[in-house]
C-alpha cells in the first residue's frame, strides 16, 4: 500500500513540475492533434472513533481507494475524431458511490465521429441533451459519480437553415456493461422567427422531442390480465421566447403508462403494481426581465411521475443513491449554496410516483412549486453602492409534494394492493415540503478588502423528504465571508457561519480560513460544529473538520484534504444521496494537455 | 497494468506541451442560437474563454473582478472575453438576471451539456484560457484572489 502511494505521490509530482516546453518533438505534428485528460481520486479511510460509534463498519475492508479517469482525444483532421476514457477502480469504487463501476481498470467510454458544418455523426458513446433535459439527458459528474452516456449511434443535421434535426439510438452506460433497455429518440430544434424573417419582434424559438424506451418485464404475479408495456414513450414541446429585456420558456412533457414503484417496508424492499399502470408528466415554466443592473426570474415546475430510467429495478432510491441509469434529468430548483452549514437541509426534488406503505399509504406522485430570484447592483457613488457597487441577490423558492387521492378496492394491513389508484391535484401548493428565502449582498470595501453577508430562513419536511419519524425543521443561517487580497495573488478568506434551529440537531456554527500565498498554492482549514444537545443521535456535539491544500499550475491541480465527513444526507450539486460518516486523507490531481 | 498506464502518461507528457487547437465545440448563445468555439476564434484574434457558473463562488468572483477591469483589457489588447456558462437545467434560469443584475459586459455563452468542458478535460470551474489565432496559449485552472491580475499580465504578451 505505501508503495502505491509513493507512487502516485512521485507520478502527481513528476507531472506537476515536469512539464517544460518540448518545441522540436518528433511527434509533434502527431501530438498536436492529441489532448488527453486525466483525473485521480484516493481517499485513504482511517480509525475515528466518532466513525466507529456510529456502530457501521461501512468502510469494509479497503482502506485505500482510488478512482482514475484517462480521456484521450484525437482528432484525425477537420472532420473526423476518435476518442477513449479509460478508467479504474482499484481495489474498489469510493465509499457511498455506486459499485457498478467495479473494475481494476477497463475501458468506459469509446467514440468515432465525423463532424461536417452542421451535420455530424458519431458511433459509440456520446452525451446528449434534449431541450432542458426534462426528457432525455445523458452526462457525466464524477464527483457525484454518475455516467449515463449512451452507446449506439446519433445523427445531427440541418434539415434546413432554420431547422436542426438529433436522431440517436442506444443503450445507456450501466459501469461496465450496457444497459438491457433501448433508448430511441429524435429531437428539433426550430427559429421561427427567422422563418417567418420577423425578428424584428423578438427571438422565437421551438424544439419537439420523442424518446422512447424499450425494456421487457418479467411478471412476479400472474393474477393479472393487464399487458405490461414494453415501450415507454415520451413527447416533449417547448417554446422559448425572447424580445429586449424580456424573456420566457415553457416546455411540456408527457410519458406514457409504465409501471408503478411499490415500496413494501424498508426491509422487504421494493416491487412494482402489475395490475395498473400510469402516465406522467412535465410542466416547466420561466419568465423573467433583465437590464444592466436589474434581473428579475420566475419558474414554475410541476413533475408527476416523471421519474425515467433505461431498467425499471433502477427507479427504487434506495438500491440506486446516484441515480445510475437515469434517462432525463430532473434536478431540484433551488439555490445552490457552497457553504457547508447552508447544505445540511437542501432539497432534494421527488419527482417520482411511489406508494409506501404504512397503515396509512403515502402516495408520492412527484412536486409542484415555483421560485423568484432578483438581482440588483446598486450603482457606484449611490449611498449604498459606495465606490465599487453593491451586488445583492434574493432569492426565493416553495417546493410543495402533490396532493393526491387514492382508491385502493383490495386493501390489506399495511399493504396496498396492486389495484391501487390514484388522483392528483393539477395547481395545490397544500403539502408544503420546502421552502427558502436567501439574502445575499456582496460589497467590496475597498482595493483590498470584500465581503460576502448571506442570510437563509429555511423550513424543511425531513420526515416526508428522508423517510421516516424525524422532524419538520424551521432553521435560518447567517454566513460572513471576507476576504483580503494582500496583492501578488497572495490574499486570506476568512467565513464564519451559524445555523440556529431548535429542531432536529439543533445549532451548528461553521467556520473557513484559507490563505493564499500566490494564485496557485493555498492552505485552507474549516469546522462544522454541532454544539447542542439533541436528539439526533448522528449530529450531537460533533466535529466535522478539514484540512488540507491545493496547489494549481496551468491546467493541472493537486490538492489533499484530511478530515471527517459528515454521515447523513449528503448534497452535491442539487442531488442528495445517503452516505456513512468517514474520516481520512482525500488526494485529488487532474491535468490536461 | 495500471503502473503501464501511468508510466505511457507520463511519458506523453513529455511531448505534447505546448499550443494546441481550440476544440471545436457547439454552444448556445442565450437567444438559443447555436455558435461554435471555431467561429468565436476565427472572428476575434484574441480572446479568453472562461468557464463558470452560477453556483460557482470563486467563478463569481473572478468575474466580478474581472469586470471592474474589463474595459481598460478591451482599450489596450483587444481582448473579447467569452463567459462560458456550464449551468445546466437546474440553474441556468439564473443566468440571464444574473449577468444583468451583475452588470457584466462579457459575451455569454451556454455549454448546458459540459461538451466544451469535457473537451476541455477538466472537472472543475473555473477554468480560464487565452486563444490566439485559434491556438490555445495559455491555461489556468481556479481562481485565487487577485489572480486577474496574473491573467492580464499573460493576456499582455499575446497581444500586439
Amino acid at each position: 500500500m505505501k508503495k502505491t502511494i509513493l507512487t502516485i505521490i512521485f507520478t502527481y509530482s513528476g507531472l506537476i513540475f515536469g512539464q517544460e516546453p518540448s518545441q522540436s518533438s518528433y511527434f509533434a505534428p502527431v501530438l498536436d492533434n492529441l489532448s488527453f485528460s486525466f483525473e485521480s481520486i484516493s481517499q485513504w479511510y482511517l480509525n475515528d472513533s466518532y466513525v466507529d460509534s456510529q456502530g457501521v463498519n461501512s468502510i469494509g475492508d479497503e482502506k485505500l481507494r482510488t478512482t482514475n479517469y484517462l480521456r484521450l482525444d484525437y482528432s484525425l483532421d477537420d472532420n473526423f475524431s476518435a476518442g477513449l476514457q479509460l478508467e479504474s477502480y482499484a481495489p474498489e469504487n469510493l465509499l457511498n458511490m455506486s459499485n457498478l463501476y467495479n473494475k481494476d481498470l477497463g475501458i468506459a467510454t469509446y467514440y468515432l465521429q465525423y463532424q461536417k458544418k452542421g451535420t455530424s455523426l458519431t458511433l459509440g458513446h456520446f452525451y446528449e441533451q434534449f431541450g432542458s433535459g426534462l426528457i432525455l439527458r445523458s452526462w457525466e459528474d464524477r464527483f457525484l459519480g454518475i455516467n449515463t452516456a449512451l452507446r449506439g449511434i446519433r445523427l445531427k443535421f440541418n434539415l434546413t437553415e432554420n431547422v436542426s434535426l438529433t436522431t440517436l439510438y442506444g443503450r445507456q452506460r450501466k459501469g461496465f456493461e450496457i444497459s438491457k433497455g433501448d433508448i430511441f429518440g429524435v429531437n428539433s430544434e426550430i427559429n421561427i422567427s427567422n422563418i417567418f424573417n420577423v425578428s424584428g419582434q423578438g427571438n422565437f424559438t421551438a424544439g419537439f422531442s420523442y424518446v422512447s424506451k424499450n425494456e421487457t418485464y418479467e411478471r412476479i404475479q400472474n393474477e393479472s390480465e393487464m399487458e405490461i408495456p414494453e415501450m415507454v414513450n415520451a413527447f416533449s414541446s417547448r417554446i422559448n421566447f425572447a424580445h429586449k429585456n424580456f424573456y420566457t420558456n415553457i416546455e411540456y412533457v408527457a410519458k406514457s403508462k409504465d409501471l408503478r414503484l411499490n415500496v413494501i417496508s424498508a426491509a422487504n424492499g421494493a416491487s412494482f403494481s402489475e395490475s395498473k399502470t400510469f402516465k406522467g408528466n412535465a410542466l416547466l415554466w420561466t419568465v423573467g426581465y433583465s437590464q444592466k443592473g436589474f434581473g428579475l426570474s420566475y419558474n414554475f415546475r410541476r413533475l408527476e411521475n416523471m421519474r425515467w430510467f433505461s431498467e425499471r429495478s433502477y427507479s427504487y432510491t434506495v438500491t440506486n443513491q446516484t441515480n445510475q441509469l437515469s434517462i432525463n434529468y430532473l434536478p431540484a430548483l433551488v439555490k445552490q449554496h457552497d457553504y457547508s452549514l447552508a447544505n445540511i437541509y437542501l432539497y432534494q426534488t421527488l419527482p417520482g410516483l411511489m406508494v409506501e406503505n404504512y397503515q396509512d399509504p403515502l402516495i408520492k406522485a412527484g412536486e409542484i412549486g415555483q421560485s423568484i430570484d432578483l438581482f440588483y447592483k446598486f450603482k457606484k457613488g449611490s449611498i449604498i453602492g459606495g465606490k465599487y457597487g453593491t451586488k445583492v441577490n434574493l432569492n426565493m423558492s416553495y417546493w410543495a409534494g402533490l396532493e393526491t387521492k387514492y382508491n385502493d378496492p383490495d386493501p390489506a394491513d399495511y399493504v396496498t394492493s396492486d389495484n391501487l389508484t390514484y388522483e392528483s391535484d393539477f395547481l395545490n401548493f397544500k403539502n408544503k415540503l420546502y421552502s427558502d428565502l436567501n439574502l445575499e449582498i456582496r460589497k467590496k470595501w475597498n482595493r483590498k478588502l470584500s465581503s460576502i453577508f448571506t442570510y437563509i430562513n429555511l423550513f424543511y419536511d425531513k420526515a416526508y423528504l428522508e423517510t421516516g419519524f424525524y422532524d419538520k425543521v424551521r432553521a435560518w443561517i447567517g454566513v460572513v465571508d471576507n476576504t483580503y487580497k494582500f496583492g501578488r495573488g497572495k490574499s486570506f478568506r476568512l467565513e464564519l457561519q451559524h445555523l440556529s434551529t431548535n429542531d432536529d440537531a439543533r445549532n451548528w456554527v461553521g467556520g473557513t480560513a484559507e490563505f493564499f500565498f500566490n494564485s496557485k498554492f493555498g492552505l485552507y482549514i474549516n469546522d462544522s460544529f454541532n454544539y447542542e444537545e439533541s436528539n439526533n443521535p448522528v449530529d450531537t456535539k460533533v466535529h466535522f473538520y478539514n484540512t488540507g491544500f491545493s496547489y494549481a499550475k496551468g491546467a493541472s491541480r493537486l490538492s489533499i484534504n484530511y478530515g471527517r465527513q459528515r454521515g447523513g444526507l449528503l448534497c452535491v450539486g442539487g442531488i442528495c444521496r445517503q452516505v456513512s460518516p468517514n474520516s481520512g486523507l482525500t488526494l485529488n490531481f487532474t491535468t490536461s494537455f | 497494468m495500471k503502473i503501464n498506464i501511468i508510466t505511457l502518461f507520463i511519458i506523453l507528457c513529455g511531448f505534447t506541451y505546448g499550443q494546441e487547437m481550440l476544440p471545436n465545440i457547439e454552444l448556445k448563445t442565450l437567444s438559443n442560437s447555436t455558435i461554435s468555439t471555431q467561429k468565436i476564434a476565427s472572428e476575434n484574434e484574441l480572446i479568453i474563454i472562461s468557464l463558470w457558473a452560477t453556483w460557482c463562488v470563486p467563478c463569481k468572483n473572478e468575474l466580478d473582478a474581472v469586470s471592474d477591469l474589463y474595459q481598460d483589457w478591451i482599450d489596450e489588447t483587444n481582448v473579447i472575453y467569452y463567459a462560458v456558462s456550464i449551468d445546466d437545467s437546474r440553474t441556468s434560469n439564473r443566468i440571464k438576471p444574473m449577468i444583468n443584475g451583475k452588470d457584466w459586459d462579457f459575451e455569454i455563452l451556454l455549454d448546458q451539456n459540459s461538451d466544451l468542458k469535457r473537451a476541455f478535460g477538466i472537472s472543475t470551474v473555473p477554468y480560464t484560457v487565452i486563444v490566439k489565432d485559434q491556438k490555445v496559449v495559455y491555461k489556468h485552472m481556479g481562481y485565487t484572489p487577485g489572480y486577474e491580475e496574473e491573467l492580464y499580465n499573460e493576456l499582455l504578451k499575446y497581444s500586439n
